[in-house]
């Protein structure tokens, strides 16, 4: 059952994949339920933006407002969509999330306490500033794989230390003291 | 126009193309903005054009350049930013339908919310209103514009103004100008004083030891040397004690100025500025200020016995004074390798210890939880990995030393080989003495230490004036609620408040009030309800002026609040909190607090009043009793009915009560509303409450909904009504029973 109660409810919706079609109209990603449903714009979330990205997916009705966004339920695997559908899905998490991946570091160069990188990353080549505290500004989320946030609160991930270059590694080596 | 000029001059001639090719009309351009994120998410291109007449939003990826978007600006309702992770995304509102146009990353989104904020204008009042000036934008340096890191400077670290802040810190020493000087002539006479002990060994040696010419001089030479080192050590001792004390005294003057100032600012500086930052700059930054103001004195110390120790060694034999220059490049790079090479080490160890202890920390505090949910050996685990962590991080500072203190030794070493080597020829020569060499030897010795303390020096004065400039800039900042220099008494006050189309945001961009207007009858007592987030606090900050209002005005008794000198407001106003707050101090001082002139008489009828004497006559110290921090424990209810008791002293026109039984049991409250029906009696009051059970006497009951006024009126009006009010004290009786409300 996927159509969404008005009642306050702590049970989880689950959106059945198979009955579900999400497609973009200019921007906006749409959504059809299995009853026909329409909603011309709807926002997702991650529940392990981390962990596990392409499971227990919100759809929600989103709004500037939080009280006003209300929740239409969860897609568990995106796997389980049509393929429109999940290609569709893929685009929205993709814009929603911007969290670089960091494939090379050009340089980093420290100057009064904030650390200037220069690096490529999954999305294209980016500067940006952190501040110079390793405790503030990063995050290990297992061995090996690292969050880095910037002055802006912009993430950006370091997938796999081992897999980087030697001149990457050495970089963070010294200033993320890895 | 030239801001048409500027705003065209950035644009790509492709995107320009594209926009005029969609009539679009770049002699009117309101606004043009650049995204820094292609619509696939990867880092691209996209402009946001804003003509006379339409929305245009063109993209400009990996050389391709075409239109996506284009509005005509009539038709948008209404235009927000919604945030993302990592950026947010712009979208309006047309013909009711919201459409999402672009994303951006965030350090674009005050520039897209100042475009959004110009649309949201435009649709209210038409195309007069004026573009938006992007130049003043946030927090930019004041001195060559580029964006601010950090928001508590004014200035980039790079344009600190090095002589001004030097400059300003001399104006600041100098009550201890005497003192200063007099320390500055001890270390004088400390240089001259390390300088002569080789002077008179090169005697001794030459004149004693090797020729015998004068042996009758060496009792006087050792009893020389024995008397230099008493005055160096008692010099030493002196201006050290005096080093201190002047650093000292001149910090805990900086200190007591800048608490001085902390109190003249105003909440919205409080809001911007949390508490833990605040302390580090009152207590860290002037520690450290007295750590740098030593060290700087260290390093002209140093400076000085550098050079006075390279006159006498080129004095003495310019040939060698050469060869001693030759390792000194050599010291001054391996200093720099040191500071880059151990300091990571020693930062990961200090990191290290830092999560050990903050992992302990929230052990001992969470304890209970931890035993209830049987997780110790989980913790146990947890802190072993830490230990372990640290532990490593412990040895690579000792390998990382041991392999490096070595080489540093080497560096100076080599120096000395290179004058016995140089020197011993020369002595072979006889071209000088064996004193003269001895005595270079023992100058060299004094020499790369400090000249290696010395290539520290740019670090610690970046330092040094950085954290200058944040004390001065901090003592700079102007409170932004401004009493009026021929600001009014209030003599004999009714308590009538009036709010008249009243318009506040924190931020101004999203206002938390939206034209909220009413009236409040001297006596009146009105409550205030809403959901979280409705702007009930909000409206209380207003009435107490703990903010000025972006629009409209306040007034009490007919005055605008503005007008008001700010002691003579509060005086006329009561406030109890949610959470009481005692200050450290007996509970007659906590009562007395805002009239500390008060007798004990009146103290004990304050309390009395608030149902809260026979609770304190029964403690052990009775009034005495000492609160707050490290005081003795009272419970939520008792420190509550304290903070009542203090509003009834100062016994206040205008009485605010901000939820001030939501954090008690029923019985608690009980007692609490007993107080408060006293308090209450020949004041306007108003009552924030969650629990509406509290309201149940109310004059009038105003229910806020996302910053305006929903409804207004008696509370069996507003139950009629079945509106908001009812909704909420519905909600309420489905969560627990209400005894004081009335016909639910």
């Amino acid at each position: 059952m996927d159509t969404p109660t008005l009642h306050e409810s702590f049970e989880t919706v689950l959106l059945d994949p198979k009955n579900s079609r999400f497609c973009y109209e200019g921007e906006n990603l749409t959504y059809t339920g299995n009853d026909g449903s329409f909603y011309p714009r709807v926002s997702l979330r991650r529940c392990f933006p981390l962990s596990s990205e392409n499971t227990n997916i919100v759809v929600r009705i989103p709004d500037v407002d939080p009280e006003r966004s209300h929740e239409l339920g969860m897609i568990e695997d995106i796997a389980e969509l049509d393929e429109s559908s999940r290609e569709s899905v893929e685009r929205e998490l993709h814009l929603y999330y911007v969290v670089p991946s960091i494939l090379r570091i050009s340089s980093i160069r420290e100057e009064f306490g904030f650390l200037y990188w220069t690096v490529n990353t999954d999305r294209g080549p980016k500067e940006f500033v952190i501040r110079d505290s390793i405790i503030s500004s990063t995050r290990q989320i297992s061995k090996g794989r690292w969050l880095i946030i910037d002055i802006n609160q912009s993430r950006y991930e370091i997938h796999n230390f081992e897999s980087l270059d030697i001149t990457s590694q050495n970089f963070l080596r010294r200033y993320l003291l890895l | 126009m030239d801001t048409n000029a500027s705003l065209l001059a950035s644009i790509p001639t492709n995107v320009l193309t594209i926009f005029e090719k969609n009539e679009g009309w770049k002699q009117e351009l309101k606004i043009s903005l650049a995204t820094d994120l292609a619509p696939d998410g990867s880092f691209g291109e996209q402009w946001l054009l804003v003509d006379d007449t339409n929305l245009h939003i063109i993209s400009h990826v990996k050389g391709e350049t075409w239109e996506r978007f284009n509005f005509p600006l009539e038709k948008i309702e209404d235009a927000q930013i919604e945030p993302c992770v990592g950026n947010a995304l712009l979208r309006v509102t047309i013909e009711q339908k919201q459409h999402n146009l672009l994303h951006f990353s965030n350090e674009q989104t005050e520039r897209f919310a100042l475009a959004a904020h110009y649309l949201r204008q435009r649709a209210e009042k038409g195309a007069e209103v004026a573009p938006p000036d992007f130049t003043s934008e946030g927090q930019r340096c004041l001195s060559c514009g580029k964006r601010l890191l950090d928001p508590s400077l004014k200035v980039c670290p790079s344009c600190i103004k090095r002589g001004q802040v030097m400059r300003r810190l001399v104006n600041l020493a100098r009550p201890y100008w005497g003192q200063t000087s007099f320390k500055f002539l001890m270390m004088i006479g400390l240089v001259i004083l390390d300088l002569l002990p080789p002077y008179l060994t090169r005697i001794l040696i030459d004149q004693v030891l090797t020729t015998q010419a004068h042996t009758e001089w060496l009792a006087w030479l050792v009893g020389g040397l024995l008397l230099i080192q008493i005055f160096r050590v008692t010099l030493v001792i002196n201006d050290a004690l005096l080093t201190n004390r002047i650093s000292t005294v001149f910090t805990a003057g900086v200190r007591e100025q800048m608490f001085a100032h902390l109190k003249k600012l105003s909440q919205e500086f409080y809001d911007r500025n949390e508490t833990g930052r605040l302390m580090t700059r009152i207590n860290q930054d002037t520690e450290e200020l007295q750590g740098l103001i030593n060290q700087m004195a260290g390093f002209i110390m140093n400076i000085v016995l550098v050079i006075g120790i390279g006159v006498v060694l080129f004095s003495m034999a310019p040939f060698l004074g050469l060869f001693v220059l030759i390792p000194a490049p050599f010291v001054l790079v391996a200093t720099l390798y040191y500071h880059r090479r151990m300091n990571p080490h020693f930062r990961r160890y200090w990191i290290s210890r830092w999560r050990l202890n903050s992992m302990l920390n929230t052990f001992l505090s969470g304890i209970q939880v931890v035993k209830a949910f049987g997780q110790d050996d989980q913790e146990e685990g947890r802190y072993r990995d830490l230990n372990q962590n640290a532990l490593a991080s412990r040895l690579r500072v000792d390998q990382a030393w041991a392999g490096f203190f070595p080489l540093i030794s080497f560096a100076f070493g080599a120096g000395g080989l290179i004058i016995w080597y140089v020197g011993g020829r020369a002595v072979l020569a006889e071209v000088i003495t064996l004193g003269t060499l001895m005595a270079f030897l023992s100058y060299l010795g004094m020499f790369y230490g400090p000249l290696s303390n010395m290539a520290s020096v740019s670090q610690a004065l970046n330092r040094f004036t950085t954290i200058s400039q944040r004390t001065f800039e901090f003592l700079d900042e102007e409170p932004k609620v401004q009493q009026k220099p021929q600001s009014k008494m209030l003599h004999k006050v009714d308590g009538s408040i009036e709010f008249d189309g009243v318009t506040f945001g924190y931020n101004p961009f999203f206002p938390v009030l939206k034209g909220v207007s009413f009236c409040i009858e001297p006596g009146e007592l009105i409550g205030v309800v809403g959901p979280s987030g409705a702007g009930k606090t909000t409206l209380v900050n207003l009435i107490c002026r703990f903010y000025d209002t972006t629009s409209g005005v306040v007034r009490i008794d007919g005055m605008d609040v503005r007008e008001i000198a700010m002691d003579e407001l509060r005086k006329h106003i009561g406030i109890v909190l949610q959470t009481p707050f005692l200050f450290s101090g007996s509970i007659a001082q906590n009562i007395a607090y805002a009239r500390p002139e008060a007798s004990r008489q009146e103290i004990i009828r304050a309390a009395k009043a608030a149902n809260a004497h026979e609770f304190i006559s029964n403690l052990p110290e009775g009034y005495d009793t000492i609160v707050g921090e490290g005081g003795t424990g009272l419970s939520g209810g008792e420190r509550q009915r304290i903070s009542i008791s203090r509003a009834i002293l100062l016994d206040p026109k205008i009485l605010i009560l901000d939820e001030a039984t939501s954090s008690v049991d029923t019985e608690t409250e009980r007692q609490i509303q007993k107080a408060l029906n006293t308090l209450v009696q020949g004041r306007t009051t108003i009552a924030i409450a969650h629990r509406l059970s509290t309201l149940y006497n109310a004059d009038r009951i105003i229910a806020l909904e996302h910053g305006r006024i929903a409804e207004i009126g008696s509370p069996n009006q507003l139950i009629e009504q079945k509106g908001l009010f009812y909704n909420l004290v519905q909600i309420q009786s489905q969560f627990a029973r209400l005894d004081g409300v009335p016909t639910v």
